[in-house]
């Protein structure tokens, strides 16, 4: 699987289905904002989202969102905070801060969020 | 989903414009051939219709409660459907008025009450969205109550909304390594309501008593002494609480350069726009066309234009960065149909009340009444009503411009009163004012977790604010009148 700085470098695309994002990489991810939903908790218990892990790529799933391209809009993103698997989760500066933006025909932007873009820890 | 509730609302407006446009219609010929004055016409239409029962409170007690709980206890089934809650609890009073009542002109007024509200919020927020702010320097207590104080200070030239969304994204960044609620929560008590108490363009209700015929100015030499120290003392405690909070901070190790960025210049201007649109009334401006019976007029397809002028020529990456979108305001836009529709009886019945008992009413019952209601309810209809009972307590009427300017000046502390409790106390709940509730999501949505309902309520807003409310009630209205 590839190295979010891989997948950044590259510009390589995820995927987006219904509630369904499919990411090329594999992550720990810490906290997630998606419209005004700030998600810490992704234990199985968890009633909102589900993350899991295949051998190439990873998916999350949305229980609340039907199709999450209805919900985020044109300028707006799915925030993550997010640690490369196999890095020091506790250095903080391995902390990457992702936004996902769902585009046509499925496509997912992944990109780092801009300098002028907030999304605090 | 959104497409129905958009289709609600809009059958909802255009059956209630239908409706009130031709029993308007029907009264304005039958009074018109008696030769009667227009004053008559709307005297006779406002008295004539009988008063709401009790029982029609409970749509708005219901929404208000929901507006409450959902967040809280039914996160999901809140956000999915407080569109259809809202309109549906709407559309109750909306056809007990239309059925039972026979009282369009209630409804139609609301109406043109709403669009106004609705124009100058969305005008302000699309076209402060197409603005950035950066300001690349190091958070400190003083720099955040500089920051609070000039939107204090903005507020009244471009209003409570425009200054919140020009600001909060930058209030934010500046704080990303230390913000805590409190930061938001200041925020909103001072840019996003205490601020705005000085000219009719910084609240809603201001607004509102200007259009009725308050001098523009009147607010600002009535209200100065109030308003000044109480920003400063509100801007005190953030300082005290602010600085605990940097004592605590050792990673501060960034380097700043100090820069204050500018970007989305043509949109001031739309804002200029907006704000010099708000005088193209006809109760204003003699030679502006009053576009009855339509529930809108010139100004408000003004601002309606600026928001769609300001939002296609804005300059893209501004509204990325600025993660631009309608949610807000649609978010505004759907409670306050429900809000502003239920609110209708409840308003009537206030009203009459206060009408009733006349003599007995001081500064301080009119200053904590008007207070207390628009805590919960919107202040902009609050503030008019109290106005209408003061002025009927001195034998006066709310839709006369020369008795309501009159009465400004005879009697200046009911007026200020009023004016000072329905802009402070929006501060109270989220539901207070328009912008709260806008700067609460945007917060939200930059990863800050924000306190509930009732959790703003009894860990800030009383223990804060309702002190200063009691020592300007002592010190200005407890032996007034």
């Amino acid at each position: 699987m590839k190295s979010i700085s891989d997948v950044l470098k590259e510009k390589k695309y995820g995927l987006h289905f219904g509630n369904r994002v499919l990411l090329p990489f594999s992550c720990h991810i810490l906290k997630l904002n998606i419209e005004n939903d700030l998600i810490t908790d992704f234990s199985p218990s968890c009633k909102g989202v589900h993350v899991s892990e295949n051998s190439d790529f990873m998916e999350i799933y949305f229980y609340n969102y039907k199709d999450i391209s209805e919900y985020i809009t044109k300028y707006e993103a799915i925030k993550l905070i997010v640690v490369e698997k196999g890095k020091d989760v506790f250095n903080t500066k391995n902390h990457i801060t992702l936004a996902l933006r769902p585009e046509e025909n499925h496509q997912l932007r992944i990109e780092k969020l801009g300098e002028n873009q907030i999304f605090i820890e | 989903m959104f497409r129905s509730n958009k289709l609600i609302v809009f059958f909802f407006l255009i059956s209630l414009y239908f409706f009130g446009f031709q029993e308007i219609r029907a009264e304005t010929i039958t009074v018109s051939q008696d030769s009667v004055s227009s004053t008559f016409v709307t005297e006779t239409l406002e008295s004539e219709h009988q008063l709401p029962s009790v029982f029609m409170v409970i749509p708005f007690i219901v929404l208000l409660g929901m507006i409450a709980t959902g967040p809280l206890f039914y996160h999901h089934f809140w956000e999915k459907n407080y569109p259809i809650v809202a309109v549906l609890l709407g559309l109750v009073t909306v056809f007990y008025y239309l059925l039972f009542l026979n009282d369009t002109h209630s409804l139609l007024h609301t109406l043109a009450e709403y669009l106004s509200f609705i124009a100058l919020l969305s005008s302000l927020f699309v076209a402060s969205g197409g603005i950035l702010i950066r300001v690349d320097r190091k958070s400190t207590p003083l720099l955040n109550a500089g920051i609070l104080l000039f939107g204090a200070v903005i507020a009244n030239i471009i209003g409570t909304t425009g200054a919140s969304m020009l600001l909060i994204r930058p209030f934010i960044k500046i704080n990303k390594d230390r913000i805590k609620p409190y930061h938001i929560i200041f925020f909103i008590f001072l840019v996003s309501n205490v601020g705005g108490a000085l000219t009719p363009i910084g609240d809603p209700p201001l607004f509102l008593g200007f259009l009725r015929g308050v001098e523009f100015f009147w607010v600002i030499q009535h209200v100065w002494y109030i308003w000044l120290p109480a920003i400063f003392l509100i801007a005190l405690v953030f300082v005290f609480i602010d600085s605990k909070n940097v004592s605590k901070d050792t990673d501060a190790q960034d380097s700043y350069s100090g820069k204050i960025e500018f970007k989305g210049m043509k949109n001031v201007f739309f804002l200029l726009a907006i704000v010099i649109s708000v005088f193209i009334d006809p109760a204003v401006m003699g030679w502006v066309p009053d576009l009855k019976p339509l529930p809108f007029g010139i100004r408000e397809i003004i601002m309606f234009s600026m928001v769609v002028i300001s939002y296609r020529s804005a300059d893209e990456s501004i509204l990325k960065a600025n993660e631009f979108n309608f949610e807000p305001i649609k978010e505004v836009a759907y409670l306050f149909v429900g809000i502003f529709a239920t609110m209708i009886p409840a308003l009537q019945l206030i009203s009459h009340e206060a009408n009733v008992l006349g003599e007995k009413l001081t500064p301080g019952i009119f200053y904590w009444s008007t207070g207390v209601l628009s805590s919960f309810l919107d202040n902009a209809p609050t503030y008019l009503n109290f106005l209408s009972a003061a002025l009927g307590k001195y034998g006066m009427d709310v839709s006369l411009p020369a008795q309501v300017s009159d009465f400004a000046y005879i009697h200046p502390i009911y007026l200020s009163a009023i004016s000072v409790a329905a802009v402070f106390f929006g501060a109270m709940t989220y539901i207070g004012n328009g912008p709260n509730f806008m700067v609460k999501s945007i917060s939200e949505r930059s990863g800050i977790k924000m306190p509930s309902f009732f959790g703003y309520m009894i860990k800030y807003s009383i223990p804060i604010l309702i002190p200063f409310f009691i020592i300007v009630w002592i010190v200005f209205y407890f032996n007034g009148g």
